[in-house]
C-alpha cells in the first residue's frame, strides 16, 4: 500500500460484509473459546478451595454463550446495521508508531524513540506534512526530556545505557 | 466538638507555616503536572521524589507528597476531559461525559465544574476525616471478604448503566473485563494463568496500557476515521466557566457524589475506585432524561469528579487511623512516613499530633490551592485544543508512550498497549463500549480475591454471602438495580412487538 | 544546567571507556529494587542509597521493577552489563526462597551475581487477632496444633515474606495444618487480621510494630536471637519456647556476575560506610531493622548467607508444596 494510494482513495479500508451484531457476537465467542482453551489445564478446585481455573473458565463459557446469543439476535434482526469500514491507514501507522517507541526506548533511548515514533505515527493522517512533523517531533522530544527527566526525575533512558 | 476545633486550629497552625505552605503548593503543582501527563501516575513520581524529601522535616515532606497525590487526581480529569484518556480507573467515568462536553465546545465548563466540585468534595471530606475518622474506621472493619465481594457485585451491576447503547452488550463487556483480569499468576497457588508463556503477563495486565490503548489511542483512531467529529473541538471554544444555571444543575450531583465517594473511600482495598462509577449510576438513574448522559451531561462530570476527590481524601482514614494503606499510592505514603521514622499505626494521632492534624489541615489548603492553580489554567488548556489535530495526535502518542513506560520501566507495557489499541479499534467497529469493560477489569481482580477468601473462610459455603447482614443488603441492592436496569429494555422489546 | 553539563561530560568519558575504579562512577548508578515502592525492601534500599550516593559522588537512582515475587526485577538486573552502573537490592525471597518456589527461575542466586554486602534485615514477628485466646507463644503453638485446619492464617500472596515465613512457622509445629488465606498484600491481610476475620499471620516488624503498640493486634514472639529495641517487651522465640523459629527478611546489595574487582571493592567499601552513617543508622533503627556487624558484612559473608538460605528454604517449600498437592 503506497502513501499516494491511500491519499487518493481516502476511505481505503477493509469491509466485512456482515451485520454488526453477528460479527460482534462471533468476535466475543472467539475470545471466549480462546480463554476456555488456554485455561483448560488449570484445576477448577472445589468450592472450599476454589482453584485457579474456576473463574476464568466460568466467565469464558459465559462469554461464549453470550456472544452466541448476540449473533443469533443479530441474525434475526434483518434491519441491523452492517459492520462499518475498517480503515487501514490510521491503525497501521498509529500502532507502528507505538511499536517503534517500544523497540527504541531501551535500545537507543528516548532521543531516537521520541521523534521516530511521532514521525511514523503522523502518517496516520493524510494531512501530515513531513517537514513540520519532523521539526515538531524533535522539539517535543526535547520538551519530554526536560519534563520527564529533569522535572520529574523519572528513570527514562534518554541515550540507552549512558544517560 | 470543642476538641475538634482545637485540633483543627492546631493543624492549621502547623500547615500555615511558610515552609509547609510552600511545600503544599509545590506538591499541588507537581501533582497537577503529572496528573495532566497521561500515564505518569503519582506512584512513579512520589517514588522518584522520595529521596528529595530526605532533607525535609517529616510533616512537610508528607504534606508535599499528599499534595502530589490529590493534585494528580485533579490533573487527571483534565486529560480525561480534553483528550479522552483516563490516567487511572476513576477517570474513566469523567471521559464519558466530560470529553463529549469538550467536543461540544464546553471544555471550559467541564473543567470548571470538575474543579469546583472537587474543591467542595475536598472540603467536606477534610471535615469528615477530622471529625469522624475514628468511628468510620470501625465501619470499614465490618467489611470482611464476603461483604467486599457483594460490594463488587453491586459495582458490576452499576457498570451496565455506564453504557449508552445496549445493556446486553455492556454486560458482555463486563464479562470480557473480568476475563482479562484473570490473566496472570494465581493468587493462591502461584500457577500461571493464560499467560501464553509470556513472562511479563505473569503479574497480569496493567491498567494503564489497557486503558490507554482501548480508550485513548482507540479514540485517536476514531477521530482519524471521521475528520468532521474532531473539528468541532477546534472550532468552537465556548465560555471558560460554568454559568449560574449550570452550577445549579450540577450542585445536587456534587452533594451526592461527595457523600458516596467519601463513604466508599474509607473501605480497605481501594473501595474508592467504585465511587465515581456509583455516582454516575445514580445521576443517570434519577435524571429526568437519562438519554442526555454520554452526550455531555454536566451532572455526569460533576458527580463522579466530586466522588473521586472525596474518595481520594477519605482514603487517608485507614492510613492515619490504623496504619493500613488502602491503595498503592497510600502504600507509598507509608513508605515515605517510614523513611522519616514515623511508622503509621493507630497511635499516629496521639504520638504525632503535628503530623496528623497538620496533614489534615493541609489537605483543605491544598484543595483551595488546586482551585487557584487550575481555574486560570483552564483558559490555557482550552487553547491547546486549537492545535491542529495532525500535530496533536502524535504529541498525545508520545506522552502516552513515555507515561506507560514509566509505570514499570518496561517496554513490554508499551507493546501491550499497541495490542490493545488494535483491540480497542475492533471494539469500536463492533459497537462495543469500553467503559464497562474497564470497570469489569478493575473490579475483577478484587472480586476473585475476595470471593476465594470468603469461600476459604466459610469452608466452601455460599450461605456466607447471605448470612452476613451487610453482605445480604448489598446483594439485594444489586439484584434490585439489575431488575430496574432490565425493565426499560423489556418494555422496549414489548413496544417493538406491538409496532410490528 | 550544571547537571546537564556534568552529564554530558560524564557521557563523553563513559563512551567507549571500560569501567575502572579510578573514575568510577562517572554517571548515575541504577539500583533495581524488585518490589513496589513503599515496601520494606524499597524503604531500606532508599535509606542505604542516600549516603552511598553522597560517598560515591553520583546519584544512585532507585528503579522499582516489581513482579513474580521479586524475580522479574532480579532477572533483569542479573542480565545487565556488569560495569557497576546497574546493581540491585536482593532479598530473602529473591536470593533464598525463589529457587525452591520457581522451578523455571532464570538465575542461580549463588553463582549468577557479584555479592556486595548484606544491608539490613527486618525480623519476623508472629501476630494474631487481638482477642485471640492464647496468652503466650506456648499456648499459641498448642492452639495451632490443636485447631488443625480450623486455624485461619493470612498471608500477602505467593512468595511474599508472610507466605514463606508463615509456611516455615507451621512446618515447625508438629501436627499443625492451618488453612492459608491469601491476600494481595500486607495491607489487606493486616486489615482482616485487625478486624478478626483471620486468626494469625507472620510478618516483618516494620509492617506490624505500630499496630502491636496500639493494641490492634497481639504479638507472640520475635524470631531473632535478641529482643528488638522497637518492642522491648516482646519476647524472642527463643525465650518464649519456639527456639527453632529464627528468621528475618534480609536485604542485600548484589551486582551482576563478573563485575571488575575494583568496582566491587569500591561498592563494598561505600556500602560499609553507609551502614555506619549515623543518619541512615537512625532511620534503620526506627524501622526495627537489624544491621549486620563485623564479619557479617561484605561480599564473602553474603555469599555464605545466600548458600545457606537456599539450602534452608528448599526442603521447607518443597514439603509445603507437596502437601498442597494432596
Amino acid at each position: 500500500m503506497s502513501d499516494q494510494g491511500a491519499e487518493a482513495k481516502k476511505q481505503l479500508g477493509l469491509s466485512i460484509p456482515m451485520r454488526q451484531e453477528i460479527a460482534a457476537g462471533i468476535f466475543l465467542m472467539l475470545i471466549g473459546l480462546f480463554f476456555v482453551w488456554q485455561s483448560s489445564d488449570l484445576p477448577m478446585g472445589t468450592l472450599r478451595a476454589v482453584g485457579p481455573g474456576m473463574l476464568p473458565r466460568a466467565v469464558a463459557v459465559m462469554l461464549v454463550v453470550g456472544g452466541l446469543i448476540l449473533s443469533i439476535m443479530g441474525f434475526l434482526d434483518k434491519n441491523g446495521p452492517m459492520v462499518p469500514l475498517f480503515a487501514l491507514r490510521g491503525p497501521f501507522f498509529i500502532i507502528a508508531g507505538i511499536l517503534c517507541f517500544a523497540v527504541l526506548i531501551r535500545s537507543v533511548g528516548l532521543i531516537a524513540a521520541g521523534p521516530v515514533a511521532m514521525i511514523v505515527a503522523s502518517f496516520a493522517s493524510p494531512e501530515t506534512r513531513i517537514v513540520e512533523t519532523t521539526i515538531f517531533g524533535v522539539i517535543m522530544t526535547a520538551v519530554c526530556i526536560f519534563l520527564f527527566k529533569y522535572m520529574l526525575n523519572l528513570p527514562i533512558p534518554v541515550i540507552a545505557n549512558y544517560w | 466538638m470543642e476538641t475538634l476545633v482545637a485540633n483543627l486550629y492546631h493543624g492549621f497552625g502547623v500547615a500555615l507555616t511558610l515552609q509547609n505552605l510552600g511545600l503544599c503548593f509545590l506538591g499541588c503543582m507537581i501533582g497537577t503536572l503529572i496528573g495532566v501527563l497521561p500515564g505518569v501516575g503519582p506512584i512513579a513520581t512520589i517514588a522518584m521524589l522520595l529521596p528529595i524529601t530526605f532533607g525535609l522535616p517529616p510533616t512537610g515532606a508528607l504534606i508535599m507528597l499528599a499534595g502530589i497525590y490529590y493534585g494528580a487526581q485533579y490533573g487527571g480529569s483534565t486529560t480525561a476531559i480534553l483528550v479522552n484518556i483516563p490516567g487511572e480507573a476513576t477517570a474513566v467515568v469523567t471521559c464519558l461525559d466530560g470529553h463529549q462536553m469538550a467536543k461540544q465546545g464546553r471544555a471550559g465548563t467541564a473543567l470548571g465544574v470538575a474543579a469546583l466540585g472537587s474543591f467542595f468534595a475536598g472540603t467536606v471530606a477534610t471535615i469528615f476525616i477530622a471529625a469522624m475518622g475514628e468511628p468510620l474506621t470501625k465501619l470499614a472493619q465490618l467489611f470482611g471478604p464476603a461483604e467486599y465481594f457483594s460490594l463488587m457485585v453491586m459495582g458490576l451491576v452499576f457498570s451496565t448503566v455506564l453504557a449508552q447503547g445496549s445493556v446486553y452488550k455492556a454486560i458482555l463487556m463486563v464479562l470480557l473485563g473480568l476475563l482479562l483480569s484473570t490473566i496472570g499468576t494465581d493468587l493462591e497457588t502461584g500457577q500461571e494463568r493464560i499467560t501464553l508463556g509470556i513472562q511479563n503477563l505473569s503479574d497480569g495486565l496493567d491498567f494503564t496500557p489497557l486503558a490507554m490503548g482501548i480508550f485513548g489511542f482507540a479514540e485517536i483512531l476514531r477521530n482519524l476515521d471521521t475528520p468532521e467529529a474532531r473539528d468541532v473541538v477546534r472550532t468552537a471554544i465556548g465560555k471558560l466557566l460554568p454559568s449560574w444555571d449550570e452550577i445549579k444543575q450540577a450542585t445536587p450531583a456534587v452533594l451526592r457524589g461527595t457523600f458516596i465517594g467519601g463513604l466508599l473511600g474509607i473501605l480497605p482495598g481501594n473501595g474508592a475506585v467504585l465511587g465515581p462509577f456509583a455516582s454516575y449510576t445514580i445521576e443517570k438513574k434519577i435524571a429526568k432524561d437519562p438519554s442526555r448522559f454520554g452526550k455531555g451531561a454536566i451532572e455526569g462530570v460533576a458527580g463522579p469528579e466530586s466522588a473521586n476527590n472525596a474518595g481520594a481524601q477519605t482514603a487517608f482514614i485507614p492510613l492515619l487511623t490504623l496504619g493500613i494503606p488502602p491503595n498503592a499510592v497510600m502504600a507509598l505514603m507509608v513508605g515515605a512516613m517510614t523513611i522519616h521514622g514515623i511508622i503509621p499505626g493507630p497511635q499516629v494521632m496521639t504520638k504525632n499530633p503535628d503530623l496528623f492534624w497538620g496533614m489534615i489541615a493541609s489537605m483543605w489548603i491544598g484543595n483551595a490551592m488546586l482551585v487557584i492553580i487550575n481555574l486560570p489554567l483552564i483558559g490555557m488548556w482550552v487553547k491547546l485544543l486549537k492545535v491542529p489535530y495532525r500535530m496533536m495526535f502524535p504529541a498525545i502518542l508520545i506522552f502516552c508512550c513515555i507515561g506507560i513506560y514509566s509505570v514499570n520501566n518496561a517496554m513490554e507495557d508499551v507493546l501491550s498497549c499497541a495490542f490493545f489499541t488494535f483491540v480497542g479499534y475492533l471494539l469500536i467497529k463492533f459497537g462495543y463500549e469500553p467503559a464497562p469493560m474497564l470497570l469489569g477489569f478493575v473490579l475483577g481482580k478484587l472480586m476473585e480475591e475476595k470471593f476465594r477468601q470468603a469461600m476459604i473462610l466459610s469452608r466452601g459455603s455460599f450461605w456466607t454471602f447471605v448470612e452476613r447482614p451487610v453482605s445480604a443488603v448489598l446483594l439485594a441492592i444489586a439484584v434490585l438495580l439489575l431488575i430496574i436496569a432490565a425493565m426499560p429494555s423489556i418494555r422496549a422489546k414489548r413496544e417493538e412487538v406491538f409496532v410490528e | 544546567m550544571l547537571r546537564m553539563t556534568s552529564a554530558v561530560v560524564g557521557m563523553t568519558l563513559a563512551l567507549g571507556l571500560p569501567a575502572n575504579a579510578q573514575n568510577y562512577p562517572t554517571r548515575p548508578i541504577s539500583m533495581i529494587v524488585p518490589f513496589a515502592a513503599g515496601g520494606p525492601t524499597d524503604v531500606i534500599a532508599r535509606i542505604v542509597a542516600d549516603p552511598m550516593s553522597r560517598l560515591l559522588g553520583q546519584q544512585i537512582v532507585i528503579e522499582n521493577v516489581a513482579g513474580a515475587g521479586g524475580t522479574t526485577g532480579i532477572t533483569r538486573a542479573a542480565g545487565a552489563k556488569p560495569d557497576g552502573y546497574t546493581i540491585m537490592m536482593g532479598h530473602m525471597g529473591t536470593h533464598g526462597v525463589a529457587p525452591a518456589l520457581y522451578p523455571n527461575l532464570k538465575y542461580n542466586p549463588a553463582t549468577d551475581f557479584t555479592p556486595i554486602g548484606n544491608a539490613a534485615g527486618t525480623p519476623i514477628i508472629i501476630v494474631a487477632k487481638k482477642n485471640h485466646p492464647a496468652k503466650d507463644l506456648k499456648e499459641f503453638v498448642a492452639w495451632v496444633a490443636k485447631e488443625g485446619d480450623k486455624a485461619n492464617q493470612a498471608y500477602a500472596g505467593t512468595a511474599s515474606v508472610s507466605h514463606t515465613t508463615g509456611i516455615l512457622l507451621v512446618s515447625m509445629i508438629p501436627g499443625a495444618k492451618s488453612t492459608l488465606v491469601p491476600y494481595t498484600g500486607t495491607g489487606p491481610a493486616l486489615n482482616d487480621l485487625i478486624a478478626g476475620q483471620v486468626d494469625f499471620m507472620t510478618d516483618q516488624i516494620v509492617n506490624v510494630v505500630e499496630q502491636i503498640k496500639g493494641g490492634a493486634i497481639k504479638a507472640y514472639g520475635i524470631a531473632t536471637p535478641k529482643r528488638s529495641p522497637a518492642l522491648p517487651d516482646l519476647p524472642t522465640t527463643i525465650e518464649a519456647g519456639l527456639p527453632s523459629y529464627q528468621v528475618s527478611a534480609w536485604n542485600a546489595v548484589f551486582g551482576p556476575k563478573g563485575m571488575p574487582a575494583d568496582v566491587t571493592a569500591k561498592l563494598q567499601d561505600v556500602l560499609n560506610k553507609a551502614l555506619d552513617d549515623p543518619n541512615a543508622r537512625k532511620r534503620l533503627d526506627e524501622l526495627g531493622a537489624v544491621v549486620p556487624e563485623g564479619a557479617d558484612r561484605g561480599g564473602a559473608a553474603l555469599q555464605k548467607l545466600v548458600e545457606s538460605e537456599v539450602a534452608r528454604w528448599s526442603p521447607v517449600i518443597k514439603d509445603a508444596m507437596a502437601k498442597e498437592k494432596k
